[in-house]
């Protein structure tokens, strides 16, 4: 047994030497587990490749071969993509769901907006412009990933650079560096977008901890997206991170309504084997404030409420498990209690029954007792319109149009262009900000309507900035200690572990928007009844220069002393009887 | 009474000219409005080169090539020479069909392309450079062996058949994607490669073929390692000296590329991939070896795929897997996948008896093909596009005179036009320079394949004249019904009229002239 054990952790060290000594490419892995307080469990799979000593390539080398590609551990068909439209920073989001941002918290992957979301950073050079290399890289990663990010065209595409910051650093070339975003609300992720996504990772979903990426399973859960994220780190490398999130509903799963979970309840699989060219490999599980609850088997390492299960080779299967065998059923908290877990909540409708306009409200709430400065980005397709001038700020109903500063924005173009409206908004402490704007629905051409018109549209996801906290504006100010004594829940799970430094980005749902849509059948209907009316009248003039007026004289009869009289006016009249047309 | 309203007929407008006027001068619209509507609803329909393109069946790609045939040592073997060069004058080369000319000289002028030497240090034929030594006793005799050699050197394709030389071999493209790929089974089953040198390999196997090859393509190349790639079926189970091993039979191999699992291909580009693999079995399947027809094994462990690339499968021996292929372990794979790729590419080999000389700077190796076989090839491929152009414009022409809407745009004649002076070109420069010609050729391939696929040529295939029918008809037909009413009304009253006229006059003959105003007034009503 002994030796077993012994020639185990040989063949182990053998495999970090290799992982370690493979041309300076690294693979990290892991998988962070929540359980959250309505009683699902958030699961977040990272898996990350460091090209180290690489950097973006430089758009000015475009008119060039490009040099040989070589990777080993790195995703080819993603690197070719990067390499040929020379990018330097690329995220894409596809998402279904709603993020449920009071009781789930912050996400750990900050893009949770419905539906489909690029945006890139790159390089802008004369050589070949930054449009047609992002309509490019739309078209290429459409192919890769089974989407449809070809409809992320010009109609979409906004440049919102004080939202949308580089997450990595942009190398230092001779120009300037071009943000491009785009949203497609109405993307839906599914199967088809997951196999691509699964033969970009070394160990593909056979071995390591996507082997749990069960389609059956991941697409049955109440919140789920997937994500690809490259950045350049400055004298590192370039960086891909590949990441699936989802919310699971254990308590769903049961048959007695409690909230035990295990991977294989929730996945219906379990870690059979690690990858065997990871640095890393890590199950991590955020243990929640109770202390009734259960996890087996025991992990590798605890810190800070989080227990980690370290994958090797060597290891047998690993199944995590958490029970809480104290309860009989799980009791949903009550949503008028608990208090938001977020600093911000935000919700945002369009009224009216009109088809021709509406009204846009966002309302948004500062859970803090401290004022709050938060930006506000709005990128709305030319389907629906602002008045900007209609703009109202209320607090209780009394106007504060002072709250909404630094206002800039865009105007669409109508069948090219979106609109793109930003604006600070200043939140008073424990107060619900109310904004409001007249909106118009424009008429679309014929052939613009999407095939179930009758639908409407999907518009993107506002995106709210909480940067500034307190009284003075500066954004280092850090509140979350006082935000957290207001709420037991969060106070238990204090330290926030994860808590990133900067900014997060907060996505209100999606919008529906019904737009006047015609009879399809109306082009016919419009020959047919044009072409009767120029037929009528064409008819109608050219009858009367033809027509021939005779006088029928009708013969005096003695019986019928005045019939004289009655033929004169006949034959005045052109009329049906007595002026008889001849032919 | 009758003066208080003015007869109708007296009006100036009733009268019957006015009448023929107006219903003339809408027809008068109407056919001038004709040319109009035809000229706005008709299809962009260019007339194309057709006498041009027809011409080209006709025109055939000559390469003349001059042949020298002299000796070294000049003063001993030069009647030797003359001698074999006299036979070969006067039974030519039969070369003929693959587009060469060749004209056999005796002594070594400067200019000739090729030259055959007599050589006293050779045992057997030899070839260097564009030269060919032969043995001095290479006599009379053996000079229908030299025929055949040189035969076989300058046209080494069977000529007739251009198909099934291309079966196994890419398609011309100026542009080849070179795509190497470690492949693993199952890396976690312990049996694997985890990272390999195959820069230093690639540079040192097919960097020198490529440099060489650099007349006729250019190549992007690009490298991945998979660490997991399932086969799509199970290998069968042998035996061999004693101990198990996995075989590949024949229809296995055809079989053996996974696409759906295994991420080969990439969507970043259009140009064709030759594919280059070594697998590496898991420890379940391993060793991995193919069998010949008759079920044992076959002692090579690679293969081709026709059109696709070349597969290599290794074998480890040890157990655990090799952190890292080093330029020595892959040198005979990347040899292999060096062979897999001259086939891949059409380069024909040597006949059996000739070998190559050695290279002069490093005696050791030898030139990976000779510059008669490049030669060869060149020629092949600029005759094989002279031809496939050939034949996709006359296809452009056939479909455009078979499908009566398809549009024909300025960009499709342009392309075509374009095309039939690359070929021109290519005829033209054939005389003097094999590789002007093979880039005229490749040219005229690519323009008339982008005429071919042009997407504006598919834009009212689909759109029927029946639904044209059915938007002019609700119009046309009910404007003019009342016009060809009126115009067979008056012809039919202008009849009546002259027939009544004639009666009324021969009337008046018989009974004078009193009944005149009768007739007249009879004639009017008739109007």
């Amino acid at each position: 047994m002994w030796w077993r054990g012994c020639w185990k952790s040989c063949f182990v060290l053998a495999l970090h030497l290799v992982a370690a000594s493979a041309q300076g490419e690294l693979f990290d892995e892991d998988l962070t587990l929540r359980p959250l307080r309505d009683g699902r469990l958030e699961a977040r799979f990272s898996f990350t490749t460091l090209l180290k000593g690489a950097s973006p390539r430089d758009p000015e080398s475009l008119r060039q071969d490009d040099e040989a590609q070589h990777y080993t551990l790195f995703p080819l068909a993603l690197g070719q993509i990067l390499r040929e439209h020379a990018v330097t920073e690329l995220h894409l989001t596809l998402n279904a769901g709603k993020w449920n941002y009071d009781h789930w918290g912050y996400p750990d992957e900050p893009g949770v907006g419905t539906g489909a979301e690029l945006w890139a950073w790159m390089g802008d050079t004369s050589l070949t412009s930054v449009d047609q290399r992002w309509q490019g890289l739309r078209q290429s990663l459409a192919g890769l990933f089974c989407a449809s990010l070809g409809h992320l065209d010009d109609q979409r595409t906004t440049s919102p650079t004080l939202t949308f910051q580089p997450e990595g650093s942009l190398p230092n070339f001779t120009y300037p560096h071009q943000l491009r975003h785009a949203t497609l609300p109405s993307e839906h992720v599914c199967t088809e977008n997951l196999t691509p996504f699964l033969k970009l990772l070394p160990c593909k979903s056979l071995s390591g901890i996507a082997h749990l990426l069960n389609p059956h399973r991941v697409f049955d859960a109440d919140w789920h997206g997937l994500g690809v994220h490259v950045r350049y780190r400055e004298r590192i490398g370039v960086e891909v991170r590949l990441a699936f999130q989802a919310v699971l509903d254990p308590v769903r799963y049961s048959h007695d309504g409690r909230r035990d979970w295990s991977l294989r309840s929730v996945f219906d699989r379990i870690v059979e084997k690690a990858c065997p060219v990871a640095r890393s490999s890590k199950v991590q599980v955020e243990l929640p404030g109770e202390t009734s609850y259960t996890l087996s088997p025991g992990p590798t390492d605890v810190v800070n409420d989080m227990a980690t299960y370290e994958l090797t080779s060597a290891q047998e299967a690993l199944d995590v498990a958490m029970k809480w065998p104290g309860e009989n059923s799980f009791v949903y908290p009550d949503t008028s209690q608990v208090p938001p877990l977020t600093d911000i909540s935000v919700r945002r409708n369009l009224k009216g029954a009109s088809q021709a306009e509406a009204r846009l409200t966002i309302e948004v709430t500062n859970n803090l007792p401290v004022q709050v400065k938060s930006g506000y980005l709005e990128t709305m397709p030319w389907h629906l319109q602002f008045y900007l001038h209609t703009l109202r700020a209320y607090i209780d109903d009394s106007q504060r149009d002072d709250l909404v500063t630094i206002l800039s924005y865009a105007p669409p173009v109508p069948h090219s262009r979106p609109a793109l409206l930003q604006a600070v908004l200043t939140l008073p402490p424990r107060s619900t900000l109310r904004l409001t704007m007249d909106v118009s629905k424009p008429f679309l051409r014929y052939t613009e309507h999407p095939p179930d018109a009758q639908r409407g549209w999907d518009l993107p996801p506002a995106v709210l900035v909480p940067f500034a906290f307190g009284e003075d504006d500066s954004p280092e100010f850090e509140t979350s200690a006082s935000h957290e004594a207001n709420s037991t829940w969060t106070q238990e799970r204090e330290p926030y572990p994860r808590r990133p430094s900067r900014a997060r980005r907060i996505y209100t749902p999606v919008m529906l928007v019904d737009l006047a849509t015609p009879d399809f059948s109306m082009p016919y209907n419009v020959i047919i009844m044009s072409c009767t009316l120029i037929a009528l009248i064409f008819g109608s003039v050219f009858n009367l220069l033809t027509r021939r007026f005779v006088v029928v004289r009708v013969d005096s009869d003695p019986a019928t002393p005045d019939v004289n009289s009655v033929g004169g006016v006949a034959d005045s009249v052109g009329g049906t009887g007595a002026a008889k047309k001849t032919s | 009474m009758a003066n208080q309203h003015q007869d109708p007929a007296q009006l100036c407008f009733e009268n019957v000219r006015t009448r023929r006027l107006i219903i003339a001068s809408y027809w008068v619209v109407v056919l001038l409005a004709i040319p109009l509507w035809w000229k706005t609803t008709s299809i962009e329909r260019l007339s194309l080169p057709t006498s041009r393109v027809r011409a080209q069946r006709s025109k055939e790609l000559r390469f003349p090539v001059n042949v020298d045939i002299g000796a070294l040592h000049a003063d001993d073997d030069a009647p030797i020479a003359k001698h074999i060069g006299a036979a070969l004058q006067q039974d030519p080369l039969q070369v003929a069909e693959s587009g060469v000319d060749v004209r056999v000289q005796v002594g070594l002028t400067s200019e000739a392309a090729y030259r055959v030497v007599l050589d006293r240090e050779v045992r057997e034929p030899a070839i260097e450079g564009r030269e060919l030594h032969i043995p001095t006793d290479y006599d009379t005799t053996h000079k229908e062996a030299l025929k055949e050699t040189l035969e076989k050197l300058l046209a080494p394709y069977e000529s007739s058949t251009l198909l099934s030389h291309t079966q196994r071999v890419m398609k011309y493209s100026p542009r080849y994607r070179l795509a190497f790929t470690l492949l693993n089974e199952d890396a976690a089953s312990g049996n694997a490669a985890m990272a390999w040198e195959v820069q230093a390999a690639i540079q040192g196997h097919i960097g020198p073929l490529l440099e060489k090859l650099s007349d006729l393509h250019n190549f992007t190349i690009e490298s991945q390692v998979q660490f997991h790639a399932p086969l799509a079926f199970e290998p069968r189970l042998v035996q061999h000296e004693g101990r198990g091993v996995h075989g590949l039979t024949h229809e296995d191999l055809t079989v053996f590329i996974n696409s759906a699992e295994w991420t080969l291909s990439s969507s970043v580009s259009n140009d064709p991939v030759i594919h280059f693999v070594l697998f590496v079995p898991s420890a379940k399947n391993s060793p991995l070896h193919i069998l010949d027809q008759q079920g044992s094994i076959h002692p090579s462990n690679a293969f081709l795929l026709p059109q696709w690339g070349g597969i290599v499968l290794l074998n480890p021996s040890q157990g655990s897997p090799i952190p890292r292929l080093s330029t020595s372990d892959l040198s005979p794979i990347f040899n292999t996948f060096a062979h897999q790729l001259l086939t891949l590419l059409g380069v024909p080999g040597l006949p059996p008896n000739v070998r190559a000389a050695r290279r002069p700077d490093s005696p050791a190796q030898r030139e990976p093909f000779t510059d008669w076989e490049l030669d060869a090839l060149l020629r092949r491929r600029a005759l094989e596009n002279v031809q496939s152009s050939t034949e996709t414009l006359e296809a452009i022409v056939r479909l455009v005179d078979q499908i009566e809407n398809m549009p024909v745009g300025q960009d499709v004649v342009g392309d075509i036009e374009d095309a039939l002076d690359a070929l021109n070109e290519a005829h033209e420069s054939s005389r003097t320079s094999p590789v002007e010609t093979l880039k005229h050729s490749a040219r005229a391939l690519t323009l008339a394949s982008r005429a071919f696929f042009n997407p504006g040529m598919l834009a009212l295939l689909y759109f029927p004249a029946e639904h044209t029918y059915a938007v002019y008809t609700p119009l046309f037909a009910s404007v003019a019904a009342p016009l060809i009413g009126a115009v067979i009304r008056e012809v039919v009253a202008w009849r009546k009229a002259r027939k009544e006229a004639a009666a009324a006059a021969a009337t008046a003959k018989t009974h004078g002239q009193p009944r005149e105003s009768v007739a007249q007034e009879m004639s009017r009503k008739a109007d």
